[in-house]
């Protein structure tokens, strides 16, 4: 079977005032396989976002291609996004809608069946717990229940691919935790995720394959299991370390 | 362009506004309520202050009145807001506000001697308020008593007061109760309409573009699965709508406050105005509105959408909106023409059509033209948001400049 997302030679260059040209993806390529969380590793600045933002089709890309699902995200944007749900630490939520209002919104702007969106919104309530909170404004909820909020608008229309753009930046741990359970559950669903961080525990806990990112570029791709046996170190702070270092040096 | 999306975001924008605080009160409560608040204020004003001034009582002195024209002494004695009062130096005595007016009674200039003539000189200080007030109610007075006599002399001929005077001027006021009405309401309303236009859709014009980002929910929409196209149209129509919704609210709320604030103000003076805008003439006035308020929202929008954050927003659309507002105010003037020049300058031509047509008046080729204008104001706007849109750094925000450096360093140097 096809892997549900392709990514070949992806590049981005921003022109920047102040740097001039910058290449802040440079051609990186990688495959999710269905029901897996593939985890990008990578510091500040490594490229991460940049990357994201192309596969959910915000950005264009400069060069290559990434295909979701079969969809090319330029030349079907439309076809992606049907098929995607993202979520990342800039994408709030509208603070004068209700819970309910925020689910059943973007369950149809994201072109679930018409006829199931109430379900939807009832299922999505339920299972997050929201029922006592779904006719409140998002404005006036705890930044746990927001956080509950926001996964569920990720998923109202039930996308085979979710992207989590360093979901738990600005969490506390038990908020973080929740988010990390949320992300579990979803791939024991079936969905395919993928997860974007810069904390080493959350990527050893949550993915399946990681992807060490740096400068733009990965360096390496593999398995939890396989970054260990090929760098000899068992924590993956070192591994990471060892991989940016060596990118370096290459550099 | 999916409209099943468009109404799904359309309604988002409009369910988001109706419980923001600040669009709610300029694009609801200020057009029903400021204006008729402000004209009854002022009406409440005036009658205070009119109350407060028959109140007080001037100080006059009178000089040699002649016995003959005894009755107007006593009218001058018995008029409890005259005190009639005695000086020796009565004009130091007006300077010092110590005295409101002199009358003094002099022999007439005429050398054709007319029995019981006379010439009056009053002496009264302009730049104080009760010597002006005093010299007001002096002439009042006179004038009073000159009909009176001049009826009683013609009275002994066997003569009307107009037969006795020649050349008597009597006027007729051909233009009726409303008539009179849409003249004043063509005055007032149209400015007041264009400026509610503009007030009610910068709020949810902002609010929609860079409220979203300072929000970070702009980001949130730009990833579900519609395109920029419906985004943009839902947002524009959603702007339009509140704007037009304001205009016709104050529309409203003026003609109703016109009719119960100045009616009986009007009745009280004994000047007959009823406020009713002809029916006929309401298609014209909700078109050139329509026009108007989907001109002004792509404007408003175009510069709110490289804000950051709302407050930078009102920045950017408020130079906007004074370029709109204030040359309307020129044509506030009574007398102005709607020529065809005037009907090819954008947001002025639409007043004037609005003022006519509150009027009963009716210039079709100007009307056609004005219409013409506005419609090519407007695709050129969108056309502007259209390629707006096409410019990535643009629709994510990373974009730092205005307008002005966004169209000088894309728009210009592409068609140049």
């Amino acid at each position: 079977m096809n892997a549900p997302v392709v990514v070949s030679n992806l590049s981005k260059t921003f022109y920047d005032e102040g740097r001039g040209e910058v290449r802040a993806v440079d051609s990186i390529s990688f495959q999710c396989r269905e029901g897996e969380v593939f985890g990008l590793l990578g510091a500040n600045g490594a490229g991460k976002t940049t990357t994201l933002r192309m596969l959910s089709t915000i950005l264009a890309p400069s060069s290559g291609t990434a295909n979701i699902l079969g969809h090319d995200v330029v030349l079907d944007p439309q076809g992606v996004r049907k098929n995607l749900g993202f979520y990342s630490a800039t994408t709030a939520l509208y603070p004068r809608l209700t819970a309910r209002e925020t689910i059943d919104f973007f369950a149809r702007i994201n072109q679930y069946p018409e006829a199931r969106v109430k379900e939807r919104v009832e299922y999505l309530i339920q299972r997050f717990a929201l029922a006592k909170y779904a006719d409140t404004r998002v404005e006036k909820l705890s930044s746990g229940m927001k956080q509950k909020v926001s996964i569920a608008r990720t998923i109202a229309h039930d996308p085979l691919i979710i992207i989590f753009d360093e979901p738990t930046v600005g969490l506390d741990v038990l908020n973080a935790l929740e988010v990390q359970e949320s992300i579990s559950e979803l791939r024991s669903e079936g969905k395919t995720i993928i997860f974007s961080t810069h904390i080493m525990s959350e990527a050893e806990r949550l993915c399946d394959r990681i992807a060490i990112i740096h400068g733009g570029r990965i360096l390496a791709s593999n398995t939890l299991a396989g970054l260990r046996e090929s760098t000899g170190q068992h924590y993956l702070e070192d591994i990471f370390v060892l991989y940016v270092k060596a990118g370096q040096e290459t550099v | 362009m999916s409209w099943k999306d468009i109404r799904v975001l359309y309604l988002r924008e409009i369910r988001s506004a109706l419980r923001d605080r600040a669009i709610v009160t300029n694009s609801i409560i200020l057009p029903i309520f400021l204006y008729p608040v402000m004209m009854w204020l002022a009406y409440t004003g005036i009658t205070f202050v009119s109350g407060q001034s028959n109140d007080l009582k001037s100080r006059i002195m009178l000089e040699n009145v002649p016995g003959v024209h005894s009755p107007l002494k006593r009218d001058f004695e018995t008029d409890k807001s005259i005190v009639l009062t005695v000086s020796t130096d009565p004009v130091s005595d007006i300077r010092a506000g110590k005295l409101d007016a002199l009358v003094e009674f002099v022999p007439p200039k005429t050398s054709v001697p007319i029995a019981n003539n006379f010439e009056t000189r009053i002496t009264y200080d302009e730049s104080r308020d009760p010597s002006n007030r005093a010299k007001g109610r002096i002439d009042q007075k006179i004038a009073r008593y000159r009909d009176t006599y001049l009826e009683r002399e013609a009275g002994k001929l066997g003569l009307s007061r107009e037969q006795f005077q020649n050349f008597w001027v009597d006027d007729d006021n051909v233009s009726g109760e409303r008539r009179m009405g849409q003249f004043l309401m063509g005055l007032v309303l149209p400015i007041i309409f264009i400026i509610m236009l503009a007030v009610g859709g910068m709020h949810p014009a902002i609010d929609s573009t860079a409220g979203e980002r300072e929000h970070s929910t702009w980001e949130t929409l730009m990833t579900t699965a519609t395109s920029r196209t419906n985004i943009l149209v839902a947002k524009y129509l959603y702007v339009a709508t509140m704007s037009f919704i304001a205009a016709l609210l104050n529309l409203a709320a003026m003609m109703f406050s016109m009719g119960t604030v100045l009616g009986p103000l009007f009745r009280r003076r004994q000047l007959d105005a009823t406020f009713q805008i002809p029916f006929q003439s309401v298609p014209v006035i909700l078109v050139g509105a329509v026009l108007l308020a989907l001109f002004m929202s792509a404007g408003m929008m175009i510069l709110a959408s490289f804000a950051k954050n709302y407050k930078e927003g009102q920045t950017m659309v408020s130079p906007f909106y004074l370029a709109l507002v204030v040359p309307i105010m020129f044509l506030q003037t009574p007398g102005i023409e709607f020529t065809t020049r005037l009907a090819l300058i954008p947001v002025a031509n639409v007043t004037m059509v609005i003022r006519e047509a509150i009027q009963g008046i009716y210039h079709w080729p100007q009307i056609g033209i004005t219409l013409a204008v506005e419609t090519v104001c407007v695709i050129a706007a969108l056309r502007i948001a259209m390629r707006l849109i096409q410019h990535e750094d643009f629709i994510v925000g990373s974009y730092g400049g205005s307008f002005g450096k966004f169209a000088k360093e894309r728009l210009l140097r592409r068609t140049m």
